[in-house]
């Protein structure tokens, strides 16, 4: 049990990193990378909603959409929806209960129920079959795996405004050539593993 | 008053879409079905014919340590094993004879690198001379970086460990079936 | 609003991917073979086209609040329906794209669509709009791949095209025409390195010609007035 988190664990931060090395999470990862502080605001939101939409989405295929025998092809809705409306849920009830918070991390909500990076974890632990626990782990340190690589990429561009490259590359072109540097230093974690 | 109506509307218009798509999927889902269990069901048997041919297989109960393990009607077993690669689970068939040596080895599901350790699931030369190279071994088997006989497909060997894993569970699975 | 500036605008000028800069995770994530490529273009193609008539038709009975739920789910329905049949009858295209065909759902090329165009826009306009962004975002997908596949791993048309028996297979075991010797390739290109680096460059070479065009159309617009 232990062996498996911890190898979960490792594999969504490091090894299978979600925007270095499975391509989930770029629009967001481009898109709110540009200063440190709303990296960190958007690191925040979203390792809560895919924490919760692990746990959330788990139950909801355990217990409503397996029984009903309608896994197979209403999975897909089932999530994006339970996504969606957790979305607008953790909105309003921050806007509420602790509105500083929700000043800091408020705009970005609304942006997660795109962010590839949530249905894509909810829909790998199905196909993986991860129990309840594992599920869990693997939303919130696939959240971490994203604020680490985030983190990284917007001090990285920050200083990128001060450098000089040719005009064509300006906006993402060159942060996409940047992170093209960061997957191949990523790999470097592949095959890391806990021998069990 | 009013206000509950102003929730109601947007709410129920919602709730009539998800059903329509929820009806439409369930229609589409059984006009497919079948042709997906079949699809499913051809893969999984073109992989064991592709490492032991044999008339006929039998379903064994797998014991732990494997997914799946079939008797072959002409002697033999086919076992099903998942082990984890670089990027992923590695599932693959393999087969073994009664003398309990491996007769070949089929890669059915895979997430490995393309290009690097994807190359084992290939129907490419170069995937053909990595999976015929398990032919004829009795277990343990193991990539030359760890004494064994398997040349790896690169020099990580991520994935050559994680199929010569699977091999050697899968011989040692059928040597404890006595 | 003419066909032949909607084509323009979705392959060139307002193109999804090199312009409007969304959808890109899929892009570089299942653009290794052409086969890949093609297939996942035209499916998105197929979804957004689906989604823009549908969603254009009852545009004006969707209620504001929830306008956002709706095109999601309507979005969800059509991308489980392609998976169902991929699944049943092109089942090496689905296992090939693996995830990224549910995640379709959450392209922001379609809800970009929906929100921007199609509920704003007549059935027939959303439905040429759905066919040529579709087109564009297929065409920077085949680019993508036809230059990381070449390059990669010296091949081209992997997995749909087969030099020896027949000529286009749809099972995914096509083995391509080899243009570069094997071990020739740049591998690093097939991984996800490859990707955003080949993106990177597409984008710029987009830039750069938009500008250079640009520039053009200014000169000649201030040699007229001169």
């Amino acid at each position: 049990m232990f062996a498996s988190i911890v190898t979960i664990s490792l594999a969504a931060i490091l090894t299978n990193n979600f925007i270095f090395s499975q391509f989930l999470g770029i629009c967001p990862f481009l898109g709110v990378s540009n200063k440190m502080s709303t990296a960190t605001g958007m690191s925040v939101a979203v390792i809560f909603v895919m924490t919760m939409a692990s746990a959330i989405c788990w139950v909801i295929n355990e217990f409503l959409l397996i029984p009903f025998g309608v896994a197979g092809f209403m999975q897909t809705v089932a999530y994006i929806l339970v996504i969606a409306v957790l979305v607008q849920f953790v909105e309003m009830f921050l806007k509420k209960a602790i509105p500083a918070l929700y000043s800091a991390m408020g705009i970005f909500l609304p942006l997660i129920t795109t962010n590839c990076a949530v249905l894509g974890v909810v829909l790998l632990n199905t196909q993986n079959n991860y129990n309840f626990l594992e599920s869990v782990i693997d939303g919130f340190t696939g959240g971490v795996g994203f604020t680490v690589a985030i983190v990284l990429f917007a001090s990285v561009r920050e200083r990128l405004q001060f450098a000089d490259y040719p005009k064509a590359f300006e906006g993402f072109a060159i942060c996409l050539v940047t992170a093209a540097l960061f997957a191949l230093a990523f790999m470097g974690f592949s095959g890391m593993k806990i021998p069990v | 008053m009013k206000k509950t109506v102003d929730f109601i509307k947007p709410a129920a218009i919602l709730l009539v879409v998800a059903a329509v798509v929820a009806l439409v999927l369930g229609g589409v889902n059984m006009l497919t079905e079948d042709t997906i269990a079949r699809n499913n069901q051809e893969k999984v048997e073109s992989a064991m014919q592709a490492v032991l041919p044999a008339a006929s297989y039998e379903q064994l109960e797998a014991p732990e340590g494997i997914d799946a393990l079939y008797e072959a009607a002409g002697g033999g077993w086919v076992v099903q094993v998942t082990k984890s690669g670089s990027q992923g689970n590695v599932t693959m068939m393999v087969g073994v004879d009664t003398d309990l040596k491996c007769t070949g080895i089929s890669i059915t599901a895979s997430s490995e690198t393309a290009g690097l350790g994807a190359i084992a699931s290939q129907q490419s030369t170069a995937g053909e001379a990595f999976r015929s190279q398990f032919v004829g071994l009795a277990s343990p088997v193991a990539v030359t970086k760890d004494g064994g006989q398997i040349n790896a497909l690169t020099g990580a060997t991520i994935t050559s460990r994680a199929v010569s894993s699977g091999v050697t569970a899968a011989l040692d699975a059928c040597a404890n079936l006595g | 609003m003419n066909a032949k500036k909607q084509l323009t605008e979705g392959l060139i000028t307002n193109n999804p991917v090199l312009v409007q800069q969304i959808g890109l995770c899929a892009t570089m994530a299942i653009s290794t073979t052409l086969f890949n490529g093609i297939g996942m273009g035209l499916s998105v193609l197929i979804i957004l086209t689906c989604c823009n008539v549908v969603i254009s038709a009852i545009r004006k009975i969707i209620p504001e609040q929830v306008r956002l739920a709706i095109f999601v789910v309507v979005i969800a329905g059509f991308v489980t329906i392609v998976d169902l049949l991929l699944q049943a009858f092109i089942p090496a295209l689905s296992s090939a794209l693996g995830v990224f065909i549910p995640l379709i759902v959450v392209n922001c090329i379609i809800i970009g669509r929906a929100e921007a165009f199609s509920s704003k826009e007549s059935v027939f306009l959303s439905f040429r709009d759905g066919v040529f962004q579709g087109l564009g975002y297929t065409c920077v997908l085949v680019i993508m791949c036809l230059v990381r596949e070449l390059l990669g791993s010296g091949t081209i048309g992997g997995g749909l095209l087969n030099g020896a028996n027949s000529f286009i297979t749809l099972d995914g075991t096509g083995a391509g025409f080899r243009i570069i010797p094997e071990g020739f390739g740049a591998g690093a290109l097939v991984l996800p390195f490859g990707g955003f680096l080949t993106l990177g460059i597409l984008m710029a070479v987009m830039q750069y010609a938009l500008r250079k065009s640009n520039e053009k159309k200014a000169r000649k617009e201030k040699e007229v007035k001169e």
